[in-house]
């Protein structure tokens, strides 16, 4: 078995709005082994980016609040780090690309000086070798000259140069770990097809764990070994990418498969789509018992009131359903 | 309707905008967004196009129901070429002309009640009939339940008041409606729905779409055909069937294959393309692909090749494939 990288366990965070508290990650767990790429999916306002943001101890306090759980890394536990210790995690130890490139990427400081930035609050180096190694930096995310990449500003790169930039910060420290959230879904599709290959080189040359956070079940498949599926705040579904899409367990994870058309397929004139019907719960008024029951083909009176547990097929495929998956 | 004219023709056209005022930069180009488009759609048919960000599928949409003017060419509705039209033959025509925008939440006026949203077509339009009558109709027609006459944007899902905009979209029952991403924004678990929505209205009231899009599997789905768009010019027009058997355009070949998933069957060769879009202001000389394609020749970077048929009913601009 690989090496656990990362252990998040029974993480719950809550935010405090005019409209209440509520939920927005509800007992999530995972494990992100060494060297393998981990698929965070689920539709807008699942708990993605919080659970990300929770795991670099990022979010704003108030009004988010981590209200239990563990995040172990190596063999400390994230949440009980001071502002100090977890500065030297983050960047260092975990690289993360943020969902937002406008947020991270400061509008006023060149590229260089970004890079350079980033490079002497980790490591113990002079100005000079700091420019040198951001010049080999923009090489490897494979931007054309780079020299005079790092002269210019943000706004003056295109969408696709933006993002490598991101991911050259992101890794400027060599990282264990690298955070993806969404880092393709502003990108057309070729230069989305550029960046995903770009990952998935420099993951394999460095040897580093990756935690990719997108809505897009075929990006999934594209580059995940395995996958978490969240619902509303919860994992409903885990486990190795190809199982999962070929047999999914979980009434959601099925239905989000069904729904979408698959290039190259036959079409039948007038065939409609398998859809999910109802819309996702907003998260003051989440269902009570399975989270997931008003908009289930297959929901009992026992769904509307008791929650399901997490059931395991076999050691490496986990979901939390009421019904086994071949009555589904 | 007679056969002798298409339902609609569009003809070279061209839409411009002014250069973009960049400082320090003496920028006198235009922006051609749209660069001389033509196609024809037959009643009750639905074209889709495609294109990356910025290539003009908006413009051109914007353009061909007139509401901007052209630069130059023409769009022929039912045989009448909308320039001709006076200002209340156009607004008459638009009845039959919709549009169905990307995000709801923008197009939808947050201040009114959905009800209100509704019956503004039919106001506008001096409709003679029960308007509330037809206001609960439409609701029906596209899935939403008679109480959300009282509600305001805000206090609904994307998918919901997507169904609105279409439902807003179809009041006037329009033999033609452009939907402009109407499912981008929406959550994955919804676009199917609004899809099967789209499908149902189109097999019940037979209305013509020209279907804007990025996701090449929607359109593969939903449309009888395909047109690629690149930097303001169609590159490529088919049958969405032929078109994903046998893409033939390079460009085209590049964005199946680029779509991430389970489709790989589809992949014969990893066609890669390099690089950025060029700025439309400054289009490549030659084939304005010329500066993306892995399979660029001396010719591609001196001359333009044309949209030529190069079997029944699909064209390429291509000099590789003019055979
Ligand atoms: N600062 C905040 N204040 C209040 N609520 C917040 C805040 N940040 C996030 N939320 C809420 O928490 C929930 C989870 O948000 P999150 O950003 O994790 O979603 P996501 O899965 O990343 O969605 P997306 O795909 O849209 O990025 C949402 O309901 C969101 O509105
Ligand atoms: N009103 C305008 N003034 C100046 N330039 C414009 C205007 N509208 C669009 N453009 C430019 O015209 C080109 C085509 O834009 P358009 O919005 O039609 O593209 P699109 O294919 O719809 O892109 P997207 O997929 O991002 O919606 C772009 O370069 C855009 O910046
Ligand atoms: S627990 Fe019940 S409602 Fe929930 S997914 Fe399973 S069958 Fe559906
Ligand atoms: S004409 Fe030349 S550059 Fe243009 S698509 Fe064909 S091969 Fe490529
Ligand atoms: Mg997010
Ligand atoms: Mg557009």
């Amino acid at each position: 078995m690989s090496q656990i990288e990362l252990d998040i366990r029974n993480l719950k965070v809550s935010f405090s709005t005019p409209q209440g508290n509520f939920l927005a990650v509800n007992g999530i767990n995972f494990q992100l082994h060494s060297g393998e790429t981990l698929a965070l999916v689920g539709e807008s306002g699942c708990g993605k980016t919080v659970s990300a943001l929770s795991i670099l101890r990022l979010l704003p306090e108030p009004p988010a609040k981590i209200i239990s759980g563990e995040i172990i890394f190596g063999n400390r536990n994230l949440l009980s780090l001071n502002t100090k210790q977890m500065r030297e995690i983050r960047g260092k130890e975990i690289g993360m690309i943020f969902q937002d490139p406008m947020t991270s990427l400061n509008p006023v400081l060149t590229i260089g000086e970004q890079l350079i930035e980033t490079l002497l609050r980790h490591k113990s180096l002079n100005k000079k070798e700091a420019l040198k190694i951001s010049a080999q930096l923009l090489g490897k995310v494979e931007l054309p000259s780079p020299e005079e990449k790092l002269k210019q500003y943000p706004h003056q790169l295109s969408g696709g140069m933006r993002q490598r930039i991101m991911i050259a910060m992101a890794l400027a420290c060599e990282p264990k770990i690298l955070i993806a959230d969404e880092p393709t879904t502003a990108l057309d599709v070729l230069i989305q097809a550029q960046i995903l290959e770009l990952l998935e080189n420099l993951k394999r040359e460095t040897g580093m764990s990756m935690l990719l956070i997108t809505h897009d079940l075929g990006i999934v498949t594209e580059i995940a070994e395995r996958v978490i599926v969240m619902y509303a705040g919860e994992g409903v579904e885990t486990g190795p990418t190809k199982e999962l899409i070929n047999n999914p367990h979980h009434p959601y994870t099925k239905g989000l498969i069904a729904s979408r058309p698959h290039l190259g397929s036959t079409r039948e004139k007038g065939h409609r789509l398998t859809e999910i019907s109802g819309s996702v719960p907003t998260p003051h008024q989440r269902p009570t018992g399975c989270t997931f029951h008003p908009r289930c083909d297959w929901s009992s009176e026992q769904c509307k009131t008791q929650k399901p547990l997490l059931q395991n097929t076999n050691q490496k495929r986990k979901f939390s359903c009421h019904l086994q998956p071949e009555s589904i | 309707m007679t056969d002798n004219h298409p339902f609609l023709e569009v003809r070279n056209l061209k839409k411009y905008f002014p250069p973009r005022k960049i400082i320090l930069e003496n920028n006198t180009a235009p922006v051609r967004a749209v660069d001389g488009i033509s196609f024809t759609l037959k009643e009750g048919e639905t074209l889709g196009l495609v294109g990356e960000s910025g290539c003009g599928k908006s413009t051109a949409a914007r353009t061909i129901l007139r509401l901007e003017p052209p630069t130059s060419g023409s769009v022929h509705f039912k045989g009448k070429n909308l320039a001709s039209l006076s200002e209340t033959e156009l607004r008459n025509q638009r009845k039959e002309m919709q549009i169905i925008f990307q995000d709801p939440f923008s197009s939808i006026n947050p201040r009114r009640k959905i009800g209100d949203v509704l019956r503004e077509p039919f106001a506008i339009h001096g409709f003679k009939g029960n308007v509330s009558e037809a206001v609960m109709e439409l609701l029906d027609q596209v899935g939403l339940s008679p109480d959300y006459v009282d509600r305001y944007s805000h206090e609904m899902s994307g998918g919901q008041l997507q169904r609105v905009g279409i439902a807003r979209a179809i009041a006037l029952n329009p033999t033609l409606v452009v939907a402009d991403e109407p499912v981008s924004a929406l959550d994955v678990s919804i676009q199917a729905q609004i899809i099967n929505l789209m499908i149902d209205l189109r097999e019940k009231i037979g209305i013509a779409f020209l279907f804007i899009s990025h996701d090449m599997s929607i359109v593969e789905y939903f449309c009888d055909r395909v047109a690629v768009m690149y930097l303001g010019k169609i590159v490529e027009i088919a049958s969405s069937e032929e078109i994903y058997k046998n893409p033939e355009h390079p460009y085209t070949e590049a964005l199946l294959n680029a779509v991430p998933g389970l489709d790989s069957g589809l992949k014969k060769q990893k066609l890669k393309v390099r690089g950025d879009i060029p700025d439309p202001s400054n289009p490549p000389q030659g084939c304005s692909f010329h500066t993306r394609c892995p399979l660029k020749e001396k010719q591609c970077e001196e001359m333009e090749p044309a949209l030529k048929e190069i079997t029944p009913g699909h064209h390429v601009a291509c000099f590789l494939k003019e055979g």
